[in-house]
């Protein structure tokens, strides 16, 4: 439970009698207490007590203290070494309730609470009874109880019918039927439609995470006018088929799969040069809609995918060799978490790396807390230890910790055969090249050799000469005596050449400067070498294979029992579980390609639950189940569990397609409401889990980022390839640029002009996990420091105002605004007004807010006439000249306007 | 030096106890918290407790990991002659498949120290010469043996995540003594988050401006406290009160949106902050001596003793709450006790025991609460001992929430008292067990709050920080 990060746990509606049981929970601890009106049974009622506070010592552990296991109705009767336990209907005379009521037991713990000793006792007085027979052998009592087997997550997913439409609503999608069912049971309604500019904003947004343009808003506004419904499901489809769509929601799974373009673990922090790929392939398959399931089995098993179908880097066909190149890159998923065996090649750094993967793999497609089964069987979930093993054996064939490769080594080159003879050709004319060059040096440092013994004293010439002439190890000692003598002949190599042009007015550095360009221009037109960051498995033979263990106490150095692959145990009551060891179809285990297929198998309780989810949370800011990456017990109830799965399964029935799932949501009535609050929604349900508005949301760092340089009109779209890079200020802040600290760690103060790359969506600036993007982290978004960002937090904290108002990058956000404004606008103020409130917001400005912002600005340019000021920059040199006044005042307007909340957050 | 807590305190009231009841004629009246609500605006402004108080800044130094109590502040001699025996009882481990029942006695020399007597091992020489500062309770329990759950109890009364945190709840009761800087600051590691990461210093259902402030592990401390030179002085002010004008009349058209609401504080908070958060992160004012007993010379404690030296200056000037983590599982010595242990003693020890000092000498301990623990502590049995060896280079402790050590100073505790048992393995609480509900108890108390007055209405009901009645306020521990 280590590195456990849960989500904000709050409490559901049904107030009074719910919260009274919760409260009862948080005292004890124990899940047990819940409805007590129903006939007490053992599995549901007391098993759950006995759990919490009694089976460590009576029955998990090999001995049971006092010879008493308390695993099973039929052993209380037995007994132990005092006896029998419980007395069946005489809870007076039992063992149990004596030992709990004194306190004595449970030893050394606090006393249990009385509630939960009198359902112990009452329980006794019904006769102890158990809901079912109990099962007869060891194997079948270390499974999981029925209820823990029923838990809700893991149940197939339901097909609910649709409920019927009530007052509420008339509206024919499912969503807002489901949505009306329960408003209506809180006695809570709808709010009404949000506006035409609060939609297209509010969309926007969500799907691309850019802002619209005033032309579009008004283009959208005019249309709604006459036909709301085609003009937004024409502006629907639009947003999903700009590559901006891909981009925004690529975001939101590399969070998930924790993508870094470093390794992360210490301060070296070693780049991954070609991870970006695994980037481009996220944003290319959402905007193409692969369905979710491929998405996924790629993702898992590209590797054996490829190999199934015959495909590899030499295909005969271009477009199988770029599809292998495709399905390659999506292993990249498994290649995320951070990696210590840059630095540190040992069993612990390698055993880590693994371990995260497991982490990320489990939380993106399961949504449980698995990661916690590593040491000892989940605390609370019914996931065992063996079966967090027996998800790694899935993954460690292509681990292969024993022999493990560190980064460099398992990039896969892309090179056909025939680039690289083509390559080694090339290399062989380059070399003749180098050839001619090194003749050439020889020659020169001849011909100096001699000019300079022509200035010593002839009787010693030949000496010299003879001295240079030979090895260096082999020359006597009078030989190097000499030598060192006669410094400018000793000292005379191929790398000291060019000092002498100097002397004798030669240029034959020049000469061997113009021989090597040339034997690189001949090598440059070498086919480039192209490499994917991606996850293979390097044994065919079985033998060779690696084996999974139990790690005890998640030690990989104390192995105990084999473990085979295997899907989680829970579910083997009512669907396959196993896993084949080895295939006969890849030349690899194919153990991933069986699981990856198992998970997508349309049956699969966890994915489609999770995902649905997971996009239903970034339409409205929470998930139908809030704990977005925690299904189990101490993760949330669904607030709408039949409305979940009936998105998964309709999810799943449209081909798993993503968009069609957006459509779905983004087309309810639900999805279309005002965000403005009412006082009965707040005090009826004040965390709006029943979705009687939308929410007021803040935008996130990405979008916050590319907003500003959209509306400042600087916004370069330029898709896909290498990482903008990210560097250090001399204040120690992180911002974009080409970092140039020289090899020390000093900053050279050197600049390296970026040519509009550094105005490129934040999707593709470099994400060095010690070196986050200062505007991305102060508004939340992850460092990848852990292996991977679940869920965002949301904070309101003074360094982001901080940022808003001081920083400088800030300040030229607020000058390129306010060229944009002079440079395409009509110059007057007036104008130059309307047009930034349309830009920043949307909206037209109000004329009270023109003549505010008139005030402003004409206040702030007197100031600046007498208080003459440089703009600043981000990076680079400093300006020379002061600033205008008049621009310095537009900007102060333009720098506030992005300051507000209004710029910040969507209604 | 005209913003420090100390002037401030001591031209109003003079030095010592605080009586804020008094103020109440120039502050918003918000005796109970809950109002707030009603008016539908939370600040951060200075709030009246409901009876005098005896503490008004508390910095929570949170060993996160969990030290061994065993090795650091509770000796033993019964483990001396069960040593490498087996443990004559039962142990609770947090797993038992990786544990032993072979004991382990303390691997440090204990001596007792200060005039009070008190007990400490020979990793902690620091903290030992402030034993007569400071109580020591060694009978803590949470009796919850995950980390993230202890550390929940310990800072939000139960075992879950998402419930405000302590800083929370006393910076949403009393607001904050200085307008110019976050009510409730985070000093993180830097060598990362402590388990539950942010969730530590989280508002949970608590308005946003109650949340904690993270102050960087490394420099620049607070980034963009500088105005730009193209708008400072006037030209930033113009600039802020056009901006908040526009925010002004965009909450009103959005009522009951608290959030943006906060924002617009947070703004006014980041305006102020500008020369004030400067003034505290520039330590050119301390003395030479100052930054040496904090140990800012030492490349070992260099780091502790900034952050440490950092809190009392961020207290000096009314912050209300700090709280100044080591990283992630620091004191989580389930293997290679024998140096991993002293390694993290060394990084602490003695910048803790200096910031007691000075906060000492400097007359703010009496109304500051300054606490060191953990979250756990440890088993007196050995834990992963590797196959087949016998020495005790690489085996460590398992958790143990049962009965762990903390010690606490300032703001009312009673200095040079020793507080609870264990039993005579170090293992269970046994004697005046203090839980995480007594704690917090005892702390709202020193602070003037009525736990069951200081409420926030949620789904129809008033939530607290502790949701157990029986929780009791240790006045054994009070001065």
């Amino acid at each position: 439970m280590a590195r456990m990060i849960g989500q904000p746990i709050v409490m559901k509606p049904k107030l009074i009698s719910q919260l009274a049981l919760a409260t009862v929970w948080l005292l004890t601890g124990s899940l047990a207490v819940a409805d007590q009106d129903s006939k007490i049974v053992f599995e549901k009622q007391i098993r759950p007590i006995l759990k919490q506070h009694c089976f460590h010592c009576h029955g998990e552990e090999k001995e049971v203290s006092a010879g008493l296991d308390l695993r099973l109705r039929r052993f209380l009767a037995q007994g132990g070494d005092s006896g029998a336990a419980i007395m069946p209907s005489d809870p007076e005379n039992s063992l149990l309730i004596e030992v709990l009521r004194s306190g004595q037991m449970p030893e050394g713990k606090d006393k249990l609470p009385d509630q939960e000793i009198d359902l112990i006792a009452k329980w006794i007085q019904q006769g102890a009874p158990t809901a079912r027979s109990e099962p007869e052998t060891v194997a079948e009592l270390d499974a999981f109880t029925e209820e823990e087997r029923n838990w809700w997550s893991l149940q197939p997913i339901a097909a609910p019918q649709v409920p019927a439409a009530n007052e509420l609503t008339d509206s024919r999608n499912p969503i807002d039927r489901f949505i009306a069912r329960s408003l209506q049971q809180s006695g809570l309604t709808f709010s009404p439609a949000a506006d035409a500019r609060t939609l297209i904003r509010r969309l926007q947004f969500d799907l691309t995470g850019l802002p619209p343009t005033p032309d579009e808003i008004t283009a959208f506004t005019e249309q709604s006018k006459d036909a709301p419904e085609s003009a937004y499901r024409s502006l629907l489809e639009r947003l999903l088929n700009s590559p901006a769509y891909g981009e925004r929601w690529a975001r939101h799974w590399l969070d998930i799969a924790g993508y870094a373009d470093s390794n992360g673990f210490d301060e070296k922090d070693v780049v991954r040069e070609h991870a970006w790929r695994y980037r481009d392939y996220v944003i290319r398959s959402l905007n193409n809609d692969k369905p979710y399931d491929q998405f996924i089995r790629e993702q898992l098993a590209g590797d054996e995918i490829a190999a199934s179908l015959g495909m590899h880097a030499n295909s005969p066909e271009e477009q199988d060799r770029a599809r292998y190149a495709e399905l390659l890159t999506a292993t990249g998923f498994l290649r995320m978490a951070p990696d210590g065996s840059v630095s540190q090649n040992n069993i612990t750094t390698r055993n880590q790396c693994v371990a995260d993967t497991i982490k990320i793999i489990s939380t993106t497609l399961y949504g449980m807390t698995i990661e916690c089964a590593q040491c000892h069987n989940h605390r609370y979930d019914p996931i065992t230890q063996a079966d967090y093993y027996s998800l790694r054996a899935i993954f460690d064939p292509g681990f292969d910790v024993p022999r493990w490769r560190v980064p460099k080594n398992r990039l896969v080159s892309l090179q056909t055969k025939q680039q690289a003879e083509q390559a080694a050709n090339i290399e062989k004319e380059a070399k003749k090249i180098d050839a001619e060059r090194n003749a050439q040096q020889k020659q020169f440092i001849a011909e100096v050799l001699e000019k300079e013994l022509a200035k010593r004293d002839e009787a010693i010439r030949d000496d010299l000469r003879v001295a240079y002439n030979s090895d260096a190890k082999q020359r006597t000692k009078e030989q190097t005596k000499l030598l060192s003598e006669h410094p400018s002949i000793n000292k005379l190599s191929a790398s000291s050449l060019y000092l002498y042009d100097s002397t004798y007015k030669t240029k034959h550095a020049a000469t061997l400067k113009e021989i090597t360009a040339r034997a690189q221009a001949i090598r440059d037109t070498k086919p480039t070498e192209e490499f994917v960051h991606a996850f293979t498995e390097l044994a065919n033979d079985p033998k060779a294979v690696v084996t999974t263990h139990v790690f005890f106490r998640g030690n990989p150095e104390a192995p105990k029992e084999k473990v085979l692959p295997s899907d989680l145990s829970v579910l083997a009551s009512w669907r396959s579980t196993e896993l084949a060891e080895f295939s006969d179809a890849v030349p690899t285990t194919g153990r991933r390609l069986a699981f990856a297929r198992s998970v997508t198998d349309g049956k699969h309780p966890l994915l489609a639950r999770v995902i649905v989810n997971r996009v239903w949370k970034h339409h409205f800011g929470r998930g139908l189940v809030s704990s977005a990456g925690d299904f189990g017990v101490l993760g949330e109830r669904p607030s709408h569990p039949e409305l979940l799965d009936w998105l998964a399964t309709e999810f799943m029935e449209s081909g798993w397609s993503l968009k069609t799932l957006h459509r779905l949501i983004l087309t309810s009535q639900t999805w279309q409401q005002s965000s403005k609050r009412s006082t009965r929604g707040d005090q009826i349900d004040p965390d709006n889990q029943l979705l009687s508005r939308q929410k007021t949301r803040r935008i996130e760092a990405e979008a916050l980022r590319d907003a500003l340089l959209a509306v400042t009109g600087k916004l370069n779209r330029k898709p896909f390839g290498p990482p903008i890079p990210v560097m250090p200020t001399t204040d120690g802040s992180i911002v974009v640029g080409n970092d140039t600290t020289d090899s020390a760690g000093r900053q050279t103060g050197k600049y390296i002009p970026l040519h509009g790359e550094e105005y490129r969506r934040s999707i593709y600036v470099q994400v060095r996990r010690s070196r986050p993007l200062d505007l991305l982290t102060t508004f939340d978004a992850p460092s990848m420091t852990d292996p991977n960002c679940i869920s965002r937090p949301e904070t309101t904290v003074s360094p982001q105002s901080l940022l808003m108002m001081n920083n400088s990058g800030m300040r030229a956000h607020a000058r390129h605004f306010a060229q944009r404004l002079q440079n395409t606008g009509p110059p007057d103020q007036d104008s130059q007004i309307r047009t930034a409130f349309e830009l920043c917001y949307g909206r037209k400005a109000s004329e009270t807010e023109i003549a505010n912002s008139k005030n402003f600005i004409n206040a702030q340019q007197q100031y600046y006439k007498d208080n003459p000021a440089k703009f600043e920059n981000e990076s680079g040199p400093a300006e020379k000249e002061n600033a205008s006044a008049q621009a310095l005042a537009l900007a102060a307007f333009c720098h506030a306007l992005l300051s507000t909340n209004e710029f910040l957050y969507i209604d | 030096m005209s913003h420090s807590r100390r002037h401030f305190l001591q031209s109003s009231y003079g030095a010592g106890l605080v009586a804020l009841a008094t103020l109440m004629d120039d502050r918003e009246s918000l005796a109970n918290p809950k109002i707030a609500g009603k008016t539908g605006r939370f600040d951060n402004k200075p709030k009246p407790p409901h009876h005098p108080p005896r503490a008004t800044a508390m910095i929570s130094m949170v060993m996160q990991g969990g030290p061994s109590q065993i090795d650091l502040f509770d000796p033993k001699p019964a483990l001396h002659d069960l040593d490498g025996k087996d443990f004559p009882g039962q142990v609770k481990y947090d797993d038992a498949a990786g544990a032993t029942k072979e004991v382990m006695k303390a691997q440090w020399k204990f001596q007792k120290h200060g005039q009070c007597g008190m007990d400490f091992s020979e990793l902690v020489p620091h903290m030992a010469s402030i034993a007569d500062e400071i109580t020591m309770i060694r009978s803590m329990h949470t009796g919850v043996n995950n980390h993230g759950q202890s550390i929940n109890a310990l800072n939000n009364g139960s075992i879950l995540n998402g419930r405000p945190s302590l800083g929370s709840w006393l910076t949403y009761g009393l607001g904050t003594e200085n307008q110019n800087l976050p009510a409730f600051v985070a000093l993180t590691d830097p060598r990362g988050l402590p388990v539950l990461g942010v969730g530590n210093f989280t508002n949970g259902w608590l308005p946003s401006i109650y949340q904690g402030t993270v102050v960087r592990p490394t420099e620049p401390r607070i980034l963009n406290l500088d105005a730009p030179m193209s708008l400072r002085g006037e030209a930033q002010e113009r600039y802020l009160s056009f901006v908040q004008n526009l925010n002004q009349s965009h909450l009103a058209n959005r009522p009951g949106e608290n959030e943006l609401d906060a924002r617009i504080q947070s703004f006014e908070l980041a305006a102020r902050m500008q020369s004030e958060a400067k003034d505290v992160l520039d330590f050119s004012d301390e003395s030479q001596a100052t930054l040496e007993m904090y140990g800012i010379h030492n490349k070992e404690t260099k780091d502790f003793g900034t952050r440490c030296l950092l809190a009392r200056r961020l207290v000096e000037r009314g912050v209300r709450f700090v709280n100044l983590y080591t990283g992630n599982q620091t004191w989580d010595h389930h293997n290679h006790l024998a140096t991993k242990l002293p390694a993290a003693c060394k990084y602490v020890d003695q910048p803790a025991a200096a910031l007691v000092k000075d906060l000492k000498q400097r007359g703010l301990l009496d109304s500051t609460i300054v606490h060191w623990g953990g979250e756990m502590g440890r088993l007196p049995v050995i834990q992963n001992r590797a196959g087949g060896k016998t020495d005790r280079k690489t085996v460590g402790r398992d958790h143990n929430t049962y009965g762990f050590t903390m010690w606490v100073a300032g703001g009312g505790f009673k200095a040079g008292y020793t507080h609870g048992e264990t039993d005579e393995f170090g293992h269970n609480a046994i004697k005046d067990v203090v839980n995480h509900y007594d704690y917090h108890a005892t702390l709202l108390h020193l602070f003037g709050l009525d736990s069951e007055r200081l409420t926030f209405p949620r789904n129809g009901n008033d939530q607290r920080l502790i949701l157990n009645s029986k929780a009791r306020i240790v006045t054994e521990l009070l001065s």
